[in-house]
């Protein structure tokens, strides 16, 4: 009886159009088992269960079934997207915009392997995405049919994990633990590839299902050993310093952070994913450090006598080339969440694995227990003068040395409220946003950090809009970057999402163009970009507000409004051709190795 | 460089293979020999893979099969403390009768059985240690070893049974 009632909802959730929307809105969990449905509906079923509002993706042939039950389906938005590429990058911006994970969709053969730079880039910076691609019929699959790529193993090494599903009632524990791999331990990317017969396909299935993988235990919960080790440690510390990565933000762990900066009077610095981990306003916040990081956060790690590192894995982009100057003297204590990442960079003294969040608060609690808040060491002293050094470097303006690009982001860090959103392309324009722009909250700098992806600011602005509609959300671009993904202005008008796109012009591939003039005697091998295009003709003919701005006195006007205009803006800034981001540790180098500090104040 | 044996349980799935596999070709290390076969719980599979490389090398890919998702667990299978045994098959050239008595005699100490004869060969079948394979087969290129098959390693924890 009671089952029979079950089928009578299920089916009327899918064939009454009109009242059932109430009724998915309020998200309801019912319990459905023994339901018949097409893998489609099942798909878009257990997309809802999930918590999914919202897609980026492009239809494609083999996935018509999908695209119908997404059209009568009110509860997710889908957003179509211009290129696969951006779908990825979207979701990936939504996801680390909102910490729920992203969706994108694809079809089989071009629109998968287009999505593949996307999901690769996620992966690598640990963002939670699934991507959802058609494929060919089961019956063909393998005999190079019309728009067939093996998406299964071309995906499987950028993927945390990938299914190809074969029969339609694998679908409700696939996509279930898509979602649950996607988003626990060390986050990532899982792809479920869907061939069509499998979406066309009905079969009689249990929804929401609760079973996982029986080798899948995200390791969440710290050694205590460990901890208590850590503690003796850091409550002897003279000169203690925390390195916080994007495994911070993460982890939402970001109150824990401060409250143990703050306990012990130590200073932080943050990886390029960590900016946003505690406010770089904030006087223990040294800034980034590593390759275009600040002089003084380099400087800490390489005189600090124990060295917490929190959710970071230890880049060369961090610890630059020379490991005898990184953090030479320090017990070096390393959490993660991936047990795959200790002792894989650099040997740790003390390693523990599990969430950052929960390891944080047990260091604190025994930390508390064990003695007072310390203040007023000589360490904190040479912080506060390192600090008020670097400071004053951003306060200058103008000064010798500084480019237009520095004077830019300053600006747009100056006229940007707390809450507005920044996302960067990759290159220059990334290097000076990330070494300029002061982020005051977590997950309000969103930058491609592993995969180094260019084009990726722009579409991450659009997830990240869609994720935040009431915040600013301007894009930090290179004249080369944005062009490889700026189809999508066409997304931006269509679906009336406002973001601000910001270039940097200086006609050069810029940051390979600085390596050639420091490193290559000035042969400016291929980083020259020519004339074309006029960026501000390019945006109005999308629709879009375009302004260009010559001097960095007209960049305040020009963001208001661009702001005020309502529409998706986009503003060529006339940057100097031959800015360089500096000071920089080169190639080679360690992080007191730097040049170019000839800029920075020195104490 | 040291011979190191990885006995996995994984999920019976299609593509763990090739996932398992994948993370070796990543980090560029060889692997020497592979198996894969049923086990005693159903939906699952046994794989032992030897490979050769450093211990830091192997540490660090060890962790990362282990984060397969399909993997359920990984043992590093000692060489002291584990029963390892590989299978031959081969088809060796008996050129007379002499020939054929030497290769008999010689097969049955080293407990060879012989699968099949013709007229100017035999086949036979060792399942041993691979180190007294490789002897043996050394022994058995002086009579011309025709064809060779081995089936790679396959290892057992010694002992009450539980994997360390």
């Amino acid at each position: 009886m009671l089952k029979s009632l079950n089928i009578l909802q299920a089916l009327s959730i899918f064939k009454f159009k009109g009242d059932t929307y109430t009724i998915k809105g309020s998200r309801v969990k019912r319990e459905m088992t023994g339901v018949k449905l097409s893998g489609a509906e099942i798909v878009v079923e257990e997309l809802k269960t999930e918590g999914v509002e919202v897609a980026f993706g492009i239809p494609g042939g083999v996935l018509l079934d999908l695209y119908d039950v997404l059209y009568k389906e009110e509860a997710i938005r889908h957003i179509l997207m211009r290129h696969e590429q951006c779908a990825a990058h979207a979701a990936d911006g939504y996801a680390r915009v909102s910490g729920k994970t992203g969706v994108c969709i694809a079809t089989s053969g071009p629109g998968a392997t287009n999505l593949v730079t996307g999901l690769a880039n996620a992966n690598m910076d640990s963002s939670p995405v699934v991507a959802l691609t058609g494929q060919v019929p089961t019956s063909v699959i393998g005999t190079n049919a019309f728009q067939e790529a093996s998406t299964f193993t071309i995906t499987m090494p950028i993927t945390k994990h990938n299914f190809l599903v074969k029969r339609t009632e694998d679908l409700p524990k696939v996509i279930h633990n898509a979602f649950y791999i996607a988003n626990t331990g060390r986050k990532g990317v899982v792809l479920v590839d869907l061939p069509k017969d499998i979406l066309a396909g009905e079969a009689k299935v249990d929804l929401h299902p609760k079973e996982t993988f029986a080798g899948y235990k995200p390791n969440i919960k710290p050694n205590q050993v460990q901890i208590k080790r850590v503690v003796e440690i850091l409550a002897q510390a003279e000169r203690p310093l925390i390195l916080a990565g994007g495994g911070v933000i993460s982890a939402d762990a970001t109150v824990e952070l401060r409250r143990l900066a703050e306990f012990l009077s130590a200073p932080v610095v943050t990886t390029l994913m960590g900016k946003g981990a505690i406010p770089e306003s904030h006087p223990l916040c040294l800034g980034m450090a590593g390759m275009h990081g600040q002089v003084y956060a380099n400087r800490a790690i390489n005189e600090c006598d124990a060295l917490l590192a929190l959710g970071t894995r230890f880049s060369d982009r961090t610890t630059g080339w020379q490991l005898d100057q990184f953090a030479p003297d320090a017990t070096l204590i390393h959490v993660d969440i991936d047990t795959a990442e200790i002792n894989k960079n650099l040997p740790v003294d003390i390693p523990i694995v599990g969430d950052v969040k929960l390891a944080l608060s047990e260091i604190l609690k025994l930390l508390e227990k064990k003695r007072a808040k310390k203040s007023g060491s000589e360490w904190e002293k040479r912080i506060k003068k390192m600090h008020e050094a670097c400071d004053s470097c951003v306060e200058d303006i103008p000064r010798e040395g500084a480019s237009v690009s520095d004077i830019l982001i300053k600006e747009i860090s100056k006229i940007l409220d707390d809450d507005a959103i920044v996302t960067t392309e990759v290159g220059q324009c990334q290097m000076f946003a990330a070494h300029y722009y002061m982020t005051r909250k977590p997950r309000t700098f969103i930058s491609s950090g592993g995969l180094g992806t260019m084009g990726f600011g722009f579409p991450a602005a659009i997830g990240a809009k869609v994720a935040a509609p009431d915040k600013k959300v301007v894009d930090i671009a290179g004249d080369g970057s944005f062009l490889m993904t700026c189809q999508d202005l066409a997304t931006c008008v269509e679906s009336d999402i406002q973001v601000v796109v910001c270039i940097f012009d200086n006609r050069y591939l810029g940051m390979v163009r600085q390596w050639q003039e420091l490193f290559y005697e000035k042969k400016y091998a291929q980083t020259g970009l020519g004339v074309t295009p006029d960026f501000v003709k390019l945006a109005e003919a999308f629709g879009c507000y375009a302004e260009r701005v010559e001097k960095p006195e007209e960049l305040k006007d020009a963001l208001n409004n661009a702001f005020e205009s309502g529409k998706t803006a986009v503003l060529d800034m006339i940057v100097g051709k031959e800015d360089k981001v500096l000071p920089m540790i080169p190639p080679g180098g360690g992080i007191i190795g730097m040049i170019g500090t000839e800029r920075c104040k020195h104490i | 460089m040291q011979t190191h044996i990885i006995s996995l349980l994984v999920e019976d799935q299609p593509g763990v293979l090739t996932r398992m596999s994948g993370m070796f070709t990543q980090r560029g290390i060889n692997i020497t020999s592979l198996t894969v076969s049923p086990c005693e719980k159903e939906g699952l599979s046994r794989m032992t893979v030897a490979i050769k490389g450093s211990e830091s090398e192997l540490e660090k890919v060890r962790k990362q099969i282990s984060n397969l998702i399909e993997v359920v667990k990984v043992v590093d299978l000692g060489e002291s403390e584990a029963i390892v045994r590989d299978l031959c098959l081969l088809k060796v050239h008996v050129k007379n009768s002499e020939a054929r008595s030497e290769v008999m005699q010689l097969a049955e100490s080293y407990g060879a059985k012989i699968v099949d004869a013709a007229l100017d060969s035999v086949t036979l079948e060792l399942t041993e240690e691979p180190e007294r394979i490789n002897r043996f087969v050394d022994l058995m290129r002086h009579f011309g070893v025709k064809q060779l098959f081995r089936t790679g390693v396959t290892a057992i924890g010694t002992g009450a049974g539980l994997e360390r």
